[in-house]
């Protein structure tokens, strides 16, 4: 009994070894076998399809009332910028879904009184219209007051119908560019921030500062020959600037002269021709003259004409009393 | 003796014919595409059709197509195919799936796929040849191509596990569509397969 169990010891432990480096037969049940058909993706297409066209009906419909609603309501320019797809300031929600070709799905709309905004209703996903992807139309009485377009350097804001105007966009990539050489300057990164000055230099070449600004990074980053060529257009620059401000205001000042001559000669006419007795009524008084402020202005001039009235006791042949002043300091 | 003449004749004339049946041992037959025929259990047709089905109706169920048509108007997206690269170690034609894909995309209707980089090349050239050769009424017009809103990316990659005379190979296939402005991806897909390998010497089912 014991030389049994003895000899049965080792054939146990080769079991139990077995066991551990058991079969490693994978049980699992297939579920695709060779003579099996697969499904065609034929129906998923023909299903998608109708889904689509159903879907892109719907759209095409909302669209098309939408652009029907707003073409009846636009006059002149405002239907000109639908037909370019440009959203312009004054347009209602109507005209603007019209020039984004989009349809009410494409927007949340938010009122508050009478303000209301429309922004996209998919964040990544927004209606563009010819100039860019808008990301806010702001209305008041219904009325577009201000569009916030997505630019590389950030959201522009038009709120004026200047800024719409082609320059002032240019203007206002540049200043974004300007500012984004700020932060990297800020940032110490002077190389980026040198890049961003020429990019913006290239759109607003008339600003004598930004020449001013690429030729200071230049000296800083021992580049002294273009620092030296920026230096000197920076002076150009403004040596111009300065002859163009002199000729504005010289230009201002002689149609002032005129207009003071002008004056003149009409109150001597007015004189002469009065009555002796005084008027019940005043002088019709002139228009104010005030030229228009120039954009630079190195030199002031300022006009201020004061009628006389006539009185009993001056003579209709005396002249009257010029202007008070046209002063120019 | 009178007899193994006949035996001889017999015998020689059943070589005959069993050397005949050897040569013509290649059978070919025409089977259903859609039948799944596994033989070698390498990457073949059925895995190419599976990926291609799943990623077929992934896409035209995906939420990207309803969001950028909303923001459209109903427009159809326009998909260009970019890499969609093989990271396996064996081969693997990704052009099989991958123009399915794009099949589906054009019949649904719902997509517009524009030429890849490799097949413009040469309808630009044809373009650029009809400016010099074509009438001026027949000629097409420079500046008139349709730009990609998304590109079709993706790759395959594969884990493979073996033992003795088992193996197990998994297939995972990604596709994305990338937004071409932003590098927003805006849908992803994915097909797995896994297969088991059992070459066993003598076996029966």
């Amino acid at each position: 009994m014991r030389t049994h169990i003895t000899h049965a010891l080792p054939l146990l432990a080769l079991a139990a070894l077995a066991a551990c480096n058991g079969p490693r037969r994978v049980r699992e049940r297939p579920i695709m076998v060779n003579g099996d058909r697969l499904p065609s993706a034929e129906q998923a297409v023909a299903k998608a399809n109708q889904q689509g066209a159903r879907e892109q009906q719907a759209l095409v419909r909302s669209r098309d009332s939408v652009y029907a609603r707003a073409v009846a309501t636009c006059r002149g320019e405002s239907c000109a910028y639908i037909t370019r797809g440009e959203v312009a300031l004054g347009m209602t929600p109507a005209q603007v879904m019209a020039a984004t070709r989009t349809s009410p799905q494409a927007w949340t709309w938010r009122a508050s009184g009478d303000a209301g905004v429309l922004v996209p209703r998919t964040a990544g996903m927004a209606p563009r219209d010819a100039n860019g992807e808008l990301v806010m139309v702001q209305f008041r009485d219904d009325r577009v007051q201000s569009l916030s377009f997505r630019e590389p350097q950030g959201i522009r804001v038009v709120a004026s119908p200047l800024d719409t105007v082609a320059e002032e966009r240019t203007l206002a990539r540049a200043n974004a560019l300007v500012k984004e050489g700020d932060d990297f300057l800020a940032a110490g990164d002077r190389a980026r921030a040198l890049d961003r000055f020429d990019r913006a230099a290239v759109l607003n070449g008339d600003d004598p500062h930004l020449q001013y600004r690429i030729a200071t990074l230049l000296d800083q980053q021992l580049r002294p020959l273009e620092a030296q060529i920026r230096y000197q257009r920076f002076l150009n620059d403004e040596r111009i600037r300065i002859i163009a401000a002199q000729g504005t205001a010289n230009a201002q000042l002689a149609e002032a002269i005129a207009q003071a001559r002008q004056r003149l000669i009409v109150l001597e006419r007015q004189n002469a021709a009065a009555p002796a007795t005084p008027p019940a009524a005043p002088a019709p008084s002139p228009a104010p003259v005030a030229p228009p402020a120039p954009a630079v202005q190195p030199v002031t001039v300022e006009v201020k004409v004061t009628p006389t009235p006539a009185t009993p006791s001056t003579s209709p042949a005396t002249p009257t009393t010029p202007p008070d002043s046209v002063r120019t300091p | 003796m009178p007899l193994a003449l006949p035996l001889r004749r017999a015998a020689t004339l059943g070589l005959a014919a069993l050397a005949l049946a050897a040569c013509n041992n290649k059978r070919v037959s025409r089977v259903d595409p859609a039948s799944v025929t596994d033989l070698s259990g390498r990457w073949n047709d059925v895995d190419s059709r599976l990926v291609a089905n799943e990623l077929i109706t992934q896409s035209l169920s995906g939420g990207w197509l309803g969001n950028y048509q909303s923001a459209r108007g109903g427009q159809a997206p326009a998909v260009i195919v970019g890499g969609f690269r093989n990271r396996t170690l064996e081969h693997v034609p990704i052009g099989t799936f991958v123009k399915d894909l794009e099949r589906a995309f054009v019949n649904s209707g719902r997509v517009r796929v524009v030429a890849s980089r490799d097949e413009r090349s040469e309808v630009r050239d044809e373009r650029q040849d009809q400016q010099e050769n074509a009438a001026a009424d027949s000629r097409a017009k420079l500046g008139r191509e349709l730009g990609a809103s998304y590109m079709l990316q993706g790759d395959v990659q594969a884990i493979e596990d073996a033992e003795g005379r088992e193996k197990i190979v998994f297939y995972q296939v990604d596709a994305f569509l990338v937004d071409l402005e932003s590098n927003q991806k805006v849908w992803i897909g994915q097909h797995k397969i896994k297969k088991y390998i059992d070459r066993r010497r003598i076996g029966w089912d």
